[in-house]
Formats: structure tokens, sequence, C-alpha cells
């Protein structure tokens, strides 16, 4: 039978003392800091580590206001609408900081915070161990309670630090004070907060850690795709969304504190929502009962392939979803913005790597390619998951070959990978084609995606090779490398990275279609290294121990 | 001896995980037809051997022959005739304990609905339950299931009946003896000495990876001591310097020795001219031999000076 244990009540019409269910709090709090600080001292490093960097270059960087005018010009581009938003300051230093580290820094936060939440709430639950801290004198919300506390002020801490550095780095504008420091840090913990109830939430309604942490990202994702839309049209669509709401505090320029008090009611609110589910519900359950399942599995499940496209059905699903939804939105939208283009002047820009439709429909193609490329990083690295669980050795006790198994699992990536490219791509094209009456476009976009599969096969290659060499670290290292890669692209010019090894990274050597013409060398380079990456993965899997855990 | 006379023998065989030796010379034999128990204590390479013999880890050095090939190069083809159950069972958390033993089944050949049926009945096990839902009774049935349902020549079982309960491991026994019925070949890793027993035709006993006792149960019963208490009329003279006698003490005028099964016959003639009033004797069991075996790490425990 499934292990529930719940507090003396019998039915929730005689609720506990609420006193009662938070009993061991103070404890708890206590352990969940001395379980997590490594991951809060770098989480709390990295991000306002990152604030420190951008903004002691770019007071280097931009000494005069010319230089910041140049800056706010070259910035006010539908790519930098799109991916980061545009500071109305974007002519002072604070502005010109903000509009480069800001997205990334409070949107990192989200994502972290709710992650660090799922860690000490469901995945603890899903294994077992908070079974063991409950049959103490703990009450039913003490845990979450501390560990919400504990990345709240993780939130905080952020906020502050980053408030800091800006005022001692001097970013407000002359004669401002440092109100908009304070509105700055504000605004990245607001954001925090909004990802620590997003993934208090979504741990009390999903009965897995993995559905807890696929239902945050893709909650604070949305959000975030929501204002991009919303900053590349009439801004309407940016109210709709929490991370457009710190985003309109517009620190340095606005200061506007009032959004900072939606994003606290909007935290607490689900806090309140996570608290109620997890007064009502059994311990180790979901919002949904667990229901029968089939009494047998047929043929076609026995196999690698088919086994593997059932366990990670769950993901196939979302990440094509997101695909689809990612190409009609983006399709949709590139029209509307021509006029913006129009405006926008001839200047280049680092990250459209040039301007006009050509170059929005690139930025856009690669966007695509980037969340497959989450996509198949995540389905190669289920081959090491898979192993360290210990739910590959029946596979392997059955007739199953070890390179058999491999290639049959690497399918789903590496069929998936291009099935997504083409279908986003295409997606983005042929609405965008219906828009301006040029029915080409769906091919020519299709393409576009397409050319960044081998670039996506470079990081699976990535994750096999680890997978075989190095199987205690191939997760945390092939996911490492990809979040350098990230950073590399977006920040490397402001770390001060060799512009030869940025040009090299897999998604930087393909062509940029279509602003640029079609160049088969980089293409062929990157095949030949997925292969050989691969290769090596698997021929080495093929000869080492099965290495659990 | 040829290698369809046996379905799995292991010589010397030996691994390493870094600088811990999990194996170092190991030897272990499966007859056709036979059930070998493999005994020893927890970390002694009962799993790691098992594992080797899965192809999941390859051996450092000996040799280790598999229903006639070898476990690492002719996995996939050794695969299809032999059927495993894991210690400690993994399953896939979102399906159904129905569906993890039909993958489990078809992974090595056809799956036959009828035994499943059977063995699903004799287990008293629910196929449409979500495997996260089971308890570990429940996730070990599920194994079990699955390599019974199956036609395998030759069984890797290592611990199989951890988490079952009494009627549950009464259905176990019932069903190895079938298996033994029909010719079929069991390696029985395992900690239950009375199931090795009941079960066993041979025993081999491993100790930090080396076979420190090995052959048939009868066989090993020769080794051991058989344990008397008497209460005798005659006093106990002469009766502990006798060849053959351990251990005498002498409690509120109950005697208590052990007596090598070789001497037996003598002693108790001298024991018989000694008037007993109660004699009791208790032949020596496999845990009496395993406990021989490990004495010596007992009395370390607990802390006490006899060997």
């Amino acid at each position: 039978m499934t292990a529930t244990v719940r507090a003396s009540e019998a039915a929730p019409a005689t609720p506990q003392h609420v006193a009662s269910t938070l009993a061991g709090t103070g404890p708890m709090v206590r352990f969940v800091v001395r379980r997590n600080r490594v991951r809060l001292a770098v989480w709390f490093v990295v991000l306002v580590g990152m604030f420190a960097y951008i903004a002691t270059y770019y007071k280097e960087l931009f000494p005069t206001q010319q230089s910041l005018d140049d800056f706010a010009a070259l910035s006010d581009t539908p790519g930098i609408r799109a991916l980061t938003g545009l500071s109305a300051a974007a002519d002072t230093l604070g502005g010109a900081v903000w509009t480069k580290g800001w997205m990334t820094i409070a949107l990192s936060l989200a994502i972290g915070v709710a992650f660090l939440v799922t860690r000490n709430g469901r995945a603890d639950e899903e294994v077992g161990r908070t079974e063991l801290l409950r049959s103490r004198m703990l009450g039913v919300h003490a845990y979450s309670a501390a560990s919400w506390l504990v990345q709240g002020l993780l939130c905080v801490a952020v906020g502050l630090g980053i408030a800091a550095l800006s005022a001692a780095n001097g970013l407000d504008p002359a004669g401002t004070g440092v109100a908009g420091s304070f509105v700055l840090g504000a605004s990245v913990a607001g954001v925090g907060l909004f990802g620590l109830g997003v993934g208090a939430v979504a741990g009390q309604v999903a009965s897995t850690s993995r559905g807890a942490n696929a239902l945050a990202s893709a909650v604070i994702i949305g959000f975030y795709v929501v204002r991009m839309i919303g900053d590349l049209g009439s801004g309407a669509l940016t109210w709709a969304s929490p991370i457009g709401w710190g985003e309109y505090m517009q620190p340095y320029a606005g200061n506007r504190w009032w959004p900072f008090v939606l994003l606290l009611v909007l935290a607490g609110v689900l806090l309140a929502v996570a608290t109620r589910i997890e007064s009502t519900r059994d311990h180790g359950a979901g919002l949904r009962a667990e229901r029968p399942g089939p009494a047998g599995a047929p043929q076609r499940l026995a196999s690698p392939l088919g086994l593997g496209l059932r366990l990670q059905r769950g993901p196939i699903l979302g990440w094509s979803i997101a695909v689809v939804l990612a190409g009609l939105l983006f399709g949709s939208i590139i029209d509307a913005m021509t006029t913006l283009l129009d405006d926008a002047g001839g200047g280049a820009d680092d990250l459209l790597r040039g301007s006009g439709v050509q170059a929005l429909l690139a930025l856009l193609a690669g966007m695509i390619a980037l969340v497959t490329a989450i996509f198949a990083t995540q389905q190669a690295v289920s081959l090491r998951t898979e192993e360290a669980s210990g739910i590959i050795e029946p596979q392997l006790a059955g007739a199953v070959s070890r390179t058999s198994w491999t290639l049959q699992r690497l399918a789903i990536p590496v069929v998936g990978s291009a099935v997504l490219l083409l279908v986003g791509g295409g997606l983005l094209g042929a609405v965008y084609g219906s828009v301006v009456g040029d029915s080409s476009q769906a091919a020519t976009m299709a393409g576009a995606a397409l050319v960044y599969w081998p670039a996506v096969m470079v990081l699976v290659g990535v994750a096999v090779a680890l997978f075989g060499w190095l199987p205690r670290l191939a997760v945390p290292l092939t996911w490492g490398l990809l979040a350098a890669m990230w950073f590399a692209a977006m920040l490397g010019d402001v770390f001060g990275l060799p512009q030869w090894l940025l040009d090299g990274l897999p998604f930087s050597a393909v062509p940029y279609l279509p602003l640029e013409p079609m160049s088969w060398t980089p293409v062929a380079v990157l095949t030949f290294l997925a292969c050989a990456l691969v290769w090596t993965g698997i021929d080495r899997f093929s000869r080492r121990d099965v290495q659990p855990g | 001896m040829s290698s369809n006379a046996m379905a799995l023998q292991v010589e010397g065989l030996e691994k390493s995980f870094g600088t811990v030796h999990a194996l170092r010379g190991l030897d272990l034999a499966v007859p056709t037809g036979q059930v070998t128990g493999f005994l020893g204590p927890n970390g002694s390479g009962k799993t790691t051997t098992i594992r080797i013999l899965l192809g999941l880890l390859r051996s450092d050095g000996g040799r280790a022959t598999l229903l006639g090939g070898d476990p690492w190069t002719d996995a996939v083809a050794l695969h299809r005739r032999i059927a495993y159950v894991p210690g400690d069972v993994t399953l896939w958390p979102n399906l159904t304990g129905g569906q993890a033993i039909d993958i489990l089944c078809r992974l090595s050949g056809p799956l036959d609905p009828a035994r499943k049926k059977a063995m699903l009945d004799r287990f008293e096990l629910d196929p449409t339950k979500k495997a996260r839902t089971y308890s570990k009774g429940n996730r070990q049935k599920v194994a079990l299931v699955a390599a019974l349902a199956s036609d395998a020549e030759l069984l890797l079982l290592d611990e199989p009946t951890s988490g079952l309960d009494p009627l549950m491991e009464a259905a176990f026994t019932e069903s190895i003896r079938e298996v033994k019925a029909d010719g079929r070949s069991v390696l029985l890793s395992s900690h239950i000495f009375s199931e090795v027993e009941r079960l066993a035709d041979r025993v081999t006993i491993i100790r930090d990876g080396v076979t420190v006792e090995s052959g048939t149960i009868a066989e090993l019963r020769h080794l051991t001591r058989t344990q008397v208490t008497t209460v005798l009329d005659g006093g106990t003279d002469g009766l502990a310097t006798l060849a053959g006698v351990h251990d005498l003490t002498v409690v509120d005028g109950r005697v208590t020795f052990a007596v090598d099964d070789a001497e037996l016959p003598h002693v108790l003639s001298a024991v018989a001219a000694l008037h007993p009033r109660i004699l009791e004797a208790n032949p020596p069991s496999l845990e009496a031999l395993f406990l021989r075996h490990y004495g010596d790490e007992l009395a370390a425990l607990s802390g006490g000076s006899q060997r």
C-alpha cells in the first residue's frame, strides 16, 4: 500500500490547530539552511557577482554621456526589447546596466528559487524523506514554511546585494539619491518571490519533483514570453505578466514602487494557496489521485525506443507544445514590428547581428533552436539518469545490447529535435508569410531553424560523451556546459571572452539564416563533431561498468 | 566438467572498484537443474558477482561461464535465456506493475499471458497500480512475477524474498520447486538460512569476495558440529577431554557441548556410559556453519575472547 501519513484528524472538517501545523519550523529553518548552504551561496554569488561585473565593466566602457547616448540608440531594437526589455532611461549608466542584466538576473532568480522549493519540498516527499521527518514533532506546514522562508530570504538578500552594489557604483542618475538602486533591488527580489510562489504551488499540485519543476518553469517562462510579446507590441500584455510588473518598476527612470506591492501580494496569494492545498491533501499525493492503469503493456513498449517514448511522453508533449506556441506567437508579431524596425535606424546591434526583418527572423529562429536544444539535452541526459536510478539494469538484463539501447534512446533527441526545428521554424514562417502574403516564408524559416540541428546534435554528443566517460558527473556537467554557453552568448562581450571562442560556440557557428547566406562548412564540421562525440560516448559505455547512483 | 552439466561456473573471479577489492578469486557453480544457495554477509560480494554474471560489470580477472557463454561478450544472447530478480527493485514510477512485468518479460522473449496471470494470482499482486504507490514487498513481487512468468533456463535471484511476508515466501518456495522440477537452474543469493536449506541442493558461502565453503548441504553438514545438551547422573568425568568434544559447560546440572560429526559414535557411547537422563542433539544448521565462518567477526563485535 502507499505510505500515507496523516496527522490525527479524520476529515478536513476538523482542522489541526493552526499553531501546531507550524510546530518545529525553527529547527527546520536551520535544517534547510544547512542542507542548501552551498546552493544558496552559489546562487547569491553568481547573481550578485554578475551584476557587480556588468556594473563595473559598463562604468569603464561608457565614461561619457555621448557614449551612453550612442549605446541607448544602438539598444533600441526589437531584439533587445524582446529579450531583455529596454530601460526608459537607457541613456544613463544605470539604465544601460539594467538593460543588459536585469532580465537575466531576475529570471534566473525566479527559476532558481522555484527549483530550490521543489528540492526541499516535493522531491523529498517523493522519495520518502519527509515521511521520516513528519513522524517527529513537526507540523504539516513546518518544512514548507521553513523552506519558503529561507528561499524568500535568498530573494531579499540578492535584492539587497544588488541595491547596495548599484548605490556603491553610483548607477543612479545625478540628483536622484539612491532611490533607483533600491527600486532595482526590490524589482529583482519581487520577481524572485513570484518564482517562490509559483514553485510552492507547483510543488503542491504535482506529485513528482520532475512534474513540479516542469510546471514551475513552464509558468515562469510562459510569463516571460507574455511580456516579450507585450514589449514588442503596445505594452498591454506586459501588464499581464508578473515579470512585466518587475520590468515596469523602471529603476533610475520611473522608480515605481507600486508594482512591487503587486508582486508581494501575488507571492502571498500563491503561498496561501499552496498552504491551503497542503493542509487538505494526503502526504505523498498531488492534487490528482492516482488512478489504476493498464494491467499489461503492448509489445512496442518492450523496445528501448518504445519504452523511452512512453517514459518521456510528458516532456516530449510539453516541449512540442512550447515550440508550436513559440512558432505561432513569434510569427504573428513580426509584421507588427515593422514600423518599430523602420524607426530604429540602421545601427548594427550585437544581439541581432544586424537590423531589419531578416535579422529579427534570424533571431527568432535561433530562439526556437534554443528551446529545442534544451529538449534534446534533457533527453540525452536521461541516459545517465536512468543508469543512476538503477532502472537501466532490468533493461540490460533483457536481451538488449548497450549500443542498441543507447542508439534507440538517442533516436528521440536526434529525430525529435529535427522535427521540432522544422515545425517551429515552419510555423513561424507560415504565420509571418500569411500576414505579409509570402508563402515561401514557411520553407525559408523551416530551413533557417533546421540549420541549427547539427549544433543541437553537438550538445547531444557532449551529453553522450560525458555519459560514457564521466558518468557520475555527466548530468551536472552537461547542464553546466549548456548554461555556460548560454551565458557566454548573452554576456560574453561583458566578460571579455575572446571573440574566437564566442564565434566557435555551436550556436554562434551556425549560419545566421535568413540574414546571412547559407554556409556548409560549419554545418559539416558540427555534424562531424556531433557524430564523433556520440560515437566515443557509446563506445565507452559499451566497455565500462554500469554505475548506479 | 562440461558446460552443459553446469548452468553457471565461476572460477577465480576478481573485481576491484578503485582501491576496494570486492572480489578476490571467487568460485561458484550452479549445476544444471539444481538450486545453488549463495550465502555471505552484507558487502561480501554477492551482488557484485551477480552483476558480473549479467554483464553489467566487467570482471578484472578469473573466468565466468553462463549457459556455455561469456557473460560480457555474449550478454544479449544469454539474456534471452536467463531471468533476474534484483534485491532492491527499481521500477518506472509512472508505469503500472503490470506494464513493468510485460516490458521486462518481452525484453527477453515472448510473453506467456497465462503464466503471468497465474503468478499474479499466486503472489496476490494488483497489476493496475502505479509503481510509485507500491510498497517494497510489492515491488519485489513485480520482479518475481516477471522472472517466474518466463521460460528462463537460469534464474539469478539476488535476495529475492526481501520484503515479502511469510505467505509470499511460501509462494516463492513453491515456485522455485516448480522451476527445479522443470529441470531449470537457480542461483539463490540469500540471508535466510531456512530458505536456502529448504530449497538449495548446493551452497556456496563467501566472505570478503572469496569462497570459503562450497558443496552439497549434506557435505557441508559434515564440516560442522552437532550441539548436544544432556543431564548426566554419572557426572561428566573425562567427557571434556574426549576427542571431538568442544566447549563443554555445566549449568545447573545441564551439560552442553559440541561434537565433531566424525566423532559422534565414540562420544555418544561415552555419554551412554554416564547414564544420561535427558539427551537432546541438534543437527548442524547452515546458520551454525555460517556463524562458524564469521565467528571471529562476531567475537570482535561482542568484544569477547572466544573464537
